[in-house]
């Protein structure tokens, strides 16, 4: 019996079946994908499976999973999720800005600072000052580190011109 | 035997690994009194640094990271009642209620003196069962070795963190994952979409520091402002006689449970210090005092946990199936610098095994050292603000993360990852069966190739062999044996 009542809005219902109906659009899409592959001709398989068999077969028992949850989720209410606050979505917006600094100065040292002093003042930092020599100390440290020690030459971009040469 | 020996006993007198060890392991602590970071973060945030080191330092300095940072989780689950690793959950059922009354020491001390014998218990058995073990997978063939997968698989239902079915599905994202790129046998591409530089598949690093490091600065970006509570310490004290009368049977019984469920593939320290706790608490005649700082309950989750850590490298080393979260990513370490986990590890590089084990049991008496002189210190590491913290986890992924093939797109697999474990874990995901099923994919996908070809296309003759026969019906007890014995109790009643 499930727990909740008939007279559980139909919204909440819904709600409740977003992942199971995600997962299952997500099995079909890989299904629908993996049928689109190209198949070997039988001297190269042999006895053995074509490429897309493995993953039509991962999908199928996916599904039989998902039918489970969904299962389980008509017998258990699950626990409701609290939507995140400002500096969860702050974070995700600051990978993006990461992105786009990036494509624009090709230098991963351009757009990390900027993106650590944001994230410190997104997450509560009040003293800027503290932010701000975060985000310029920390990634020179690591980069002399890996650029000394560990010899990784990091992509070309307005500082790392300069530095290179 | 006396191969292994000097083996081990070389590390304790190379004064470079001693050194490296030194200083991982005070890492490894930091890093454990972290509260979000932990053993996995950690491991994850570090490979990249072991890129130019020898084998050995590589995955010394990873394995000792794990069983130091599994250690000081215990320090915040007594002093700040938040533990400081998930392993270290059940320490704070009786850590602190213990320190509350006035004896954060004497926690302390119990903790770590269990921490240490568990973990040298642990690295003792690894060093007698893995070569036993290695032995017996030297006659592994294909269908063994899918069979083996398989149940490594099923295990994954009982990783403590999510439910069984949630686990199952992350760990069959994880397998589809490892069909992303050119396939095996046919080289036809899937999952792709012209993206050449997937042609490989994807790559553990880069996918590990997602799921674990990047995820975790989302989800603690959710606890900006808790407000943390702390308890004076004024000076670890070592347990007396009466405390170790009383604990020494607990921390006998976890350091076996705690290996024993180490060594099963997929398990870890979380379930073995929850495990090693409520048996404490079965077994005790005080089991009152439980929940009000009891010793034997520290003792009891910190003995499991650190016992965890051997048997976890076990299946790792021998048979390439990671015990834990952890031990996932010390795997990707031992690919990435040639030594390729199986039984040929035990025959061809036999010395660089020992030396492992050596580092593991060297870091065990560190790690000791430091919980006793230096745990009040490392207590205040856990006060770092977060706002300063955890940008500096955002450089180490995403400069960790390009290190490897330096290639920015390994930058936006870890952010893209980071956000997938991130929702995952909102929506009661581990992450964790992802990593361990990225792993397997390769392996299961294979064998089953090779198995399919060894008997003409006739899959059912995987069953014919006693071997694969044995895995496949533990992992069918492991997946259905709870329902069926509710069944059948049902049914009784």
């Amino acid at each position: 019996m499930p727990l909740y009542g008939a007279s559980e809005s139909f919204i909440m219902k819904k709600k409740l079946y977003i992942i199971p109906l995600f997962l299952t659009l997500f099995s079909f899409v890989v299904i629908y994908l993996s049928l689109q592959l190209d198949t070997s001709p039988e001297m190269i398989v042999g006895d053995s499976m074509q490429a897309r068999s493995f993953p039509i077969f991962l999908m199928v028992i996916n599904l039989l999973l998902v039918a489970i949850l969904s299962l389980q989720f008509y017998k258990t209410y699950p626990k409701e999720i609290e939507l995140e606050k400002f500096p969860t979505w702050s974070s995700m917006l600051l990978f993006l800005i990461f992105y786009i600094i990036i494509l624009i100065s090709g230098d991963m040292f351009v757009a990390i600072p900027i993106v650590m002093f944001l994230m410190g003042l997104t997450w509560g930092q009040k003293k800027v000052w503290v932010s701000l020599t975060n985000a310029i100390v920390t990634p020179l440290s690591i980069f002399l580190l890996f650029d000394y020690v560990l010899q990784v030459r990091f992509p070309r971009g307005w500082l790392t011109n300069i530095y290179y040469g | 035997m006396i191969e292994a020996i000097s083996a081990m006993a070389s590390v304790f007198t190379d004064p470079y690994l001693l050194t490296l060890i030194f200083a991982t392991t005070i890492l490894g602590v930091i890093i454990g009194v972290l509260p979000g970071l932990g053993a996995t973060t950690g491991a994850a945030l570090l490979l990249p640094f072991t890129l130019t080191m020898e084998p050995v330092q590589a995955i010394a300095v990873l394995s000792t990271i794990y069983v130091s940072a599994t250690f000081a989780g215990s320090i915040t689950a007594i002093l700040i009642n938040t533990p400081g690793t998930s392993a270290a959950a059940a320490t704070t059922f009786d850590g602190y209620p213990l320190a509350q009354k006035g004896e954060a020491g004497r926690a302390l001390g119990i903790a770590v003196v269990s921490s240490t014998v568990g973990g040298v218990f642990s690295v003792i058995v690894l060093c007698i069962a893995a070569p036993l073990l290695a032995r017996v997978a030297y006659e592994f063939r294909p269908p063994e070795y899918f069979a083996l997968t398989i149940f490594g698989l099923s295990m994954l239902a009982s990783i403590s963190a999510g439910g069984a079915v949630k686990n199952l599905i992350g760990g069959i994202f994880g397998v589809w994952l490892s069909t992303i790129g050119s396939e095996r046998v046919t080289a036809i591409e899937r999952f792709m979409f012209g993206n050449y530089d997937l042609y490989e598949g994807l790559s553990f690093v880069p996918v590990f520091i997602g799921l674990f490091a990047i995820s975790e600065l989302l989800v603690q970006s959710k606890t900006v402002n808790k407000i943390i509570e702390t308890v004076a310490l004024k000076a670890v004290k070592l347990p007396t006689k009466e405390d170790y009368k009383r604990i020494w049977k607990t921390i006998l019984r976890s350091c076996g449970i705690g290996t024993f469920i180490g060594v099963l593939p997929a398990e870890g320290a979380t379930v073995a210090s929850m495990i090693g706790y409520s048996e404490a608490k079965r077994w005790s005649k005080n089991k009152e005092e439980f929940g009000k700082g009891s010793i034997e309950g520290i003792a009891g989750a910190e003995a499991a946990n650190n016992a965890a850590t051997g048997g976890a490298m076990v299946p790792t080393m021998v048979l390439g199936i990671p015990g834990s979260g952890t031990t996932a990513i010390i795997l990707v370490g031992l690919m990435v610098h040639g030594l390729r986990p199986g039984a040929y590890l035990f025959t061809e590089q036999v010395e660089k095994v020992y030396q492992i084990f050596g580092s593991m049991l060297l870091a065990n008496f560190m790690f000791m050292a430091m919980g006793l002189y230096a745990a009040r210190l490392f207590a205040r590491v856990s006060l770092i603000p977060i706002s300063i913290l955890w940008p500096i986890v955002f450089a180490l992924s995403v400069i960790g993360a390009y290190a490897l093939s330096q290639s920015l797109v390994d930058v936006w697999i870890a952010l893209i990852f980071g956000v997938i474990g991130f929702f995952a874990r909102r929506h009661g995901f581990a992450v964790a069966p992802i990593a361990v099923g990225l792993i397997l994919g390769e392996m299961v996908e294979t064998n089953l190739q090779h198995s399919l070809k060894m008997y003409d296309g006739q899959w059912w003759m995987i069953l014919a062999q006693p071997l694969a026969a044995f895995f496949l019906v533990l992992a069918f007890l492991g997946l259905c044996g709870p329902y069926l014995y509710n069944l059948i109790t049902k049914h009784k009643n």
